[in-house]
């Protein structure tokens, strides 16, 4: 639970999930209910058979994509369920349909079944009232990744998920940097701000309308307020209050004030993607670049599209994380069949098979305690590649602050560096 | 049209109005269902873009109008700069891109480059925008393909220097693609104009007489060509300005963000997370329309000037306006132009089979066909769907088309300007206008449809192109044919499909593969009308332009050329198989 470390405000929900367990859960009724929910879920499952499900999911990452194909061809044969993996460029797109279709009131055949969500998209979905809710905390394996102990997987950016996500999966900010040009990258932000100014140009974020983009913002802001009070760390965790605001924010410009002029285009232009500023790299036009999925990096390198010469390293100040979940919109077509894929997507061998560095390497949200040794025995691996995160670089997690953040810096940041001079 | 219509021709007089009247019914209302078709969805969605614009959105739970989407706008940072850059980059390429096409005729008008130059410039025709986005991209960044051809011998780079291409703040980078793409549409367009045998024919011989009387080549074309050419180019140019100055693709892969142009801001407001934006969004699609107005306004006003002012030099008599040297500088950059165009190509195949490839390298350190095989593997449904798309398309265009002008000569009487005008109406109006208004219609309408919403989406665009392109063979067909053919008895269903169709053979697979081509190309469209459920190779090679690998978008980028070049090789491959079997 790499979550609670660190952050008081998670470990108060650790301690009162608990105490919730040990007061309120420990009765028969539990039995009877197991019970009930097994006869439930095989009734999901029977409906589900011979659906397709459109799954919208960000599609710009070639590993990610035939992993999903693999998901599809299990459920095909698991449960012939027939799995469509509908490529997104944004998942707004899939929050903006599924808008559109409410706002036409088709409230039971909307074209979106399962959806690839976290941060920001489940809070506007979530408060729109455009998700199906309670029915994640009933997936037969959400078992498995201990959510009486684990707030990584039932809040998501802070905000209560009640059965609205099923989680899928884990990630951390990694830095990487061509080791060619580069002999010690920078460890901490203010090392960072110091490696930019001696190589001006060399270094960049994505615009912070990118997820990418606003994850650098976040984890600058959060770094910045590191030996802030605890009354100001605690207002990163709550929605923003107007009359604080602003404190909170002004170290994050006058950081950004002083690290524009020395970035790539001299700060005038960003990056629109994350996946450009890979590409950048590769060009060398930029040095030294971050990702929040560390195992794109040596599959980059085996597909040619980054060069050799590619290390990876986690920051020494910390490293933001989040969970990424899937959702079920609420007029979905195929909700059961959406249930059991999402399921599956939580079972210890899909996990598994996907923490492999050579398949997507993206983290598992499952809790090793909670399997079977022989389920344990899958998860374990071999072989490194030169250019992948080394094992246990990620030294301090930061976690992510409340999804109201996500505006206010998007708009402090737009009214002060959107219009280049 | 009904009054028409009483006046029958004297060919098919003596008919029996029973023999053809199932055909000539369907005939006779095309026109009508054609106007419908093109009509229809775009006013349709402007309505319904102009409804939420003045707030009245009821899935937001707001239904009292109001100004606040305008007012939001007016409060955003830097607006006034990306209209003005929407603005400049719209009417500068376009001037640019016609600018070129003049000097190309005026210069080449008699010589036989001009058909050279057509055949290598008709190609980057069927580029889509996106696949020449990416290739000019490729050439003009600083790590592009100039900078490592000049590196490190002569620049001393060893690592990609700073530079200001792609992205510039100006929009020059937009400039440069968007004028390479239109210049030869113009250049068709016009060519097209000058093919039509009696107009081509006349202006020749007056460029001829003009020659006699001692004008310079360049001279004789702009007093006594230009004026007749002009006024039959106006709605190509018209609809390329248009265009530029809405168009997505091209600003988002090539152009600035800090701001970026207005289209590519409201595309990002219309699918950002925060639902509220798209009252904002519509507003702006309003405001895009009416630059759009303006800017057509601001071109016929530039026409009336140029009027004003040139009308007296026609008939001034001078016969050489220093002639020479504007030959010189038209061959010169032409020949830009086409390097240009060659290097971009050469780039984007070379990126397409790169193995590692660092910097200043100007060839990769191995080729591999990775990228094609991983490409291959998955595109399997998205090439499946693109053929299928374009080709219902197509089809339903072609034949809306050709019943439209086989009523047009059942009546005697060629479609009214209005209607013509409005073949023209889904290029002329920005689709970022009309197309997200056309997704809450079809989602009232046929929600779960989602190919036949595609494929209808896609008409509207096919249609006015293959439209063009028929409409100037079908008139000038010979009417002998057809009269023979009447007369000794055949009813105009008849003549139409065992006279007229073979006839046009070359002509409709051309427009099919034109039809295609554009079909292929559709980007919003597609995404919008499907909700992204159908993926074709255009979405897949625009969210892989944003994404992951230069070397996969390369492989898309070459597959999205590739695809309407297979079909204008069928166009050209097989009328010659079947007149050769024919003439043996």
């Amino acid at each position: 639970m790499p979550q609670c470390n660190g952050n008081k405000k998670m470990v108060q929900y650790c301690l009162f999930y608990i105490a919730l367990s040990f007061f309120s859960h420990l009765t028969f009724a539990n039995m009877a209910n197991t019970q009930k929910s097994t006869e439930r879920w095989q009734q999901i499952e029977h409906h589900a058979r011979l659906q397709t499900v459109y799954f919208h999911a960000w599609g710009g990452d070639p590993q990610i994509n035939s992993y999903i194909q693999w998901v599809a061809k299990q459920v095909n044969e698991k449960y012939q369920i027939n799995l469509v993996h509908v490529k997104l460029a944004d998942t707004s797109e899939a929050v903006s349909r599924v808008l559109a279709e409410k706002a036409a009131d088709n409230n039971t055949q909307g074209s979106v079944d399962l959806i690839w969500i976290n941060g920001a998209n489940f809070a506007t979905m979530s408060e729109h009232s455009l998700l199906l809710s309670q029915w994640a905390n009933y997936l037969p394996n959400f078992k498995y990744t201990d959510p009486n102990n684990n707030p990584a997987v039932t809040y998501d950016f802070g905000i209560a998920t009640n059965g609205m996500e099923s989680p899928w999966g884990q990630s951390s900010l990694t830095f990487y940097y061509d080791s060619a040009t580069i002999k010690t990258p920078p460890e901490t932000l203010n090392a960072l701000l110091k490696w930019s100014e001696n190589n001006p140009g060399r270094f960049s974020y994505p615009k912070p309308s990118d997820y990418l983009g606003m994850s650098f913002l976040k984890y600058a802001l959060t770094v910045l307020h590191q030996h802030s009070s605890d009354e100001i760390k605690n207002q990163l965790n709550q929605v923003v209050n107007a009359k604080t605001k602003d404190k909170i924010l002004a170290p994050l410009w006058q950081f950004l004030d002083t690290l524009h002029p020395t970035l790539w285009r001299k700060g005038s232009h960003f990056m629109q993607s994350s996946a450009q500023m890979r590409r950048l790299i590769d060009d060398t036009e930029l040095s030294l670049a971050f990702t929040f999925s560390s195992a794109e990096i040596p599959a980059a390198v085996a597909r040619y599209d980054l060069i050799p010469s590619i290390r990876s390293y986690a920051m020494a100040d910390g490293s933001l994380s989040n969970t990424h979940f899937v959702a079920i919109p609420y007029n979905a077509s195929h909700a059961p069949g959406a249930q059991v894929v999402a399921n599956f997507l939580l079972s210890p061998a899909a996990q598994a098979y996907k923490q492999r560095p050579e398949v997507w390497g993206d983290k598992t949200v499952l809790i090793q305690h909670t399997l079977a040794p022989k389920q344990q025995a899958l998860f374990t691996h071999h072989n490194t590649h030169p250019s992948a995160l080394p094992i246990d670089a990620i030294k301090r997690t930061l976690n992510e602050p409340h999804p109201s953040w996500v505006k206010a810096i998007q708009m402090g940041w737009q009214a002060r560096y959107g219009v280049s001079q | 049209m009904t009054v028409a219509s009483k006046i029958e021709p004297l060919v098919y007089k003596s008919i029996p109005p029973s023999r053809y009247s199932w055909f000539a019914r369907i005939v006779k209302l095309s026109p009508q269902l054609l106007l419908t078709l093109l009509i229809i969805p775009v006013l349709a969605g402007l309505v319904f873009v102009l409804l939420p614009a003045f707030g009245w959105a009821p899935a937001l739970d707001q239904t009292q109008l109001s100004f606040d989407g305008f007012i939001a706008i007016s409060n955003t940072p830097g607006i006034t700069h990306m209209i003005a850059l929407s603005m400049f980059s719209g009417l500068v390429s376009t001037f640019i891109a016609f600018l070129i096409t003049i000097m190309i005729l005026a210069v080449f008008f008699t010589s036989s480059w001009l058909h050279t130059i057509e055949r290598l410039l008709s190609p980057i025709l069927v580029i889509p925008h996106a696949a020449a986005a990416i290739a000019v991209g490729f050439l003009i960044a600083p790590s592009g393909m100039i900078s490592r051809l000049i590196s490190p011998w002569l620049s001393q780079w060893e690592m990609a220097p700073n530079g200001i291409f792609p992205y510039d703040p100006y929009g020059i980078s937009i400039i440069i693609g968007l004028t390479l793409k239109e210049l030869p549409f113009l250049l068709l367009m016009a060519l097209g104009v000058l093919a039509q045998p009696e107009l081509g024919k006349k202006l020749r011989s007056q460029h001829k007489v003009a020659l006699n009387l001692g004008y310079c080549p360049l001279t004789a074309f702009f007093k006594v060509v230009l004026p007749s050419l002009y006024p039959l180019m106006r709605l190509p140019i018209l609809a390329v300005l248009a265009y530029a100055s809405a168009s997505v693709e091209m600003p988002l892969i090539l152009g600035p963000n800090t701001p970026a142009t207005l289209a590519v801001t409201i595309m990002q407001w219309f699918n950002d997370v925060d639902l509220n934006l798209r009252i904002q969004a519509s507003a702006g699609a309003i405001l895009q329309l009416i630059i759009t107005c303006i800017l057509l306004l601001i071109w016929l006003g530039g026409e009336k000037l140029c009027h004003v002012f040139f009308r007296d030099s026609l008939t001034n008599g001078v016969r050489d306006h220093g002639g020479a040297f504007w030959q010189k500088i038209t061959v010169v950059i032409t020949t830009f132009v086409i390097s240009f165009i060659l290097l971009s190509l050469v780039g984007l195949i070379l990126w397409s089979f790169a193995g590692f490839w660092r910097f200043p390298n100007a060839l990769p350190e191995q080729f591999v066909l990775l990228h094609y095989t991983q490409a291959l593997m998955q595109m399997g449904d998205a090439l499946f769907n693109t053929v299928f798309i374009g080709i219902s398309a197509t089809f339903l265009a072609i034949a809306i088309t050709l019943l439209c002008l086989e009523a047009e000569q059942l009546d005697n009487k060629p479609l009214s300007r209005i209607t013509s005008l409005i073949i023209y109406l889904p290029l002329l109006v920005p689709s970022i206008a009309f197309l997200f208004g056309l997704v809450w219609l079809q989602q009232l309408i046929a929600h779960q449809a989602a190919f036949f919403s595609v494929v209808f989406s896609h008409l509207l665009f096919v249609l006015p192109y293959v439209f063009l392109s028929l409409a100037s063979s079908y008139r000038r067909l010979d009417p002998r044919f057809s009269q023979v053919a009447a007369s000794l008895g055949a009813p105009p269903s008849k003549v139409f499909f065992q006279i007229k169709l073979p006839q046009l053979f070359a002509p409709i697979l051309i427009a099919a593969a034109l039809g295609l081509a554009i079909s292929f190309g559709q980007y919003l469209p597609t995404l919008l009308a499907s909700g992204g459920r159908v993926s074709t190779i255009t979405t897949e090679a625009v969210a892989l332009a944003n994404g992951a690998s230069r070397r996969t978008s390369a492989v898309y980028a070459i597959i999205q050329m590739v695809l309407p070049f297979i079909g204008f090789i069928i166009a050209w491959v097989l009328p010659k198989y079947f007149f050769k079997s024919a003439r043996a």
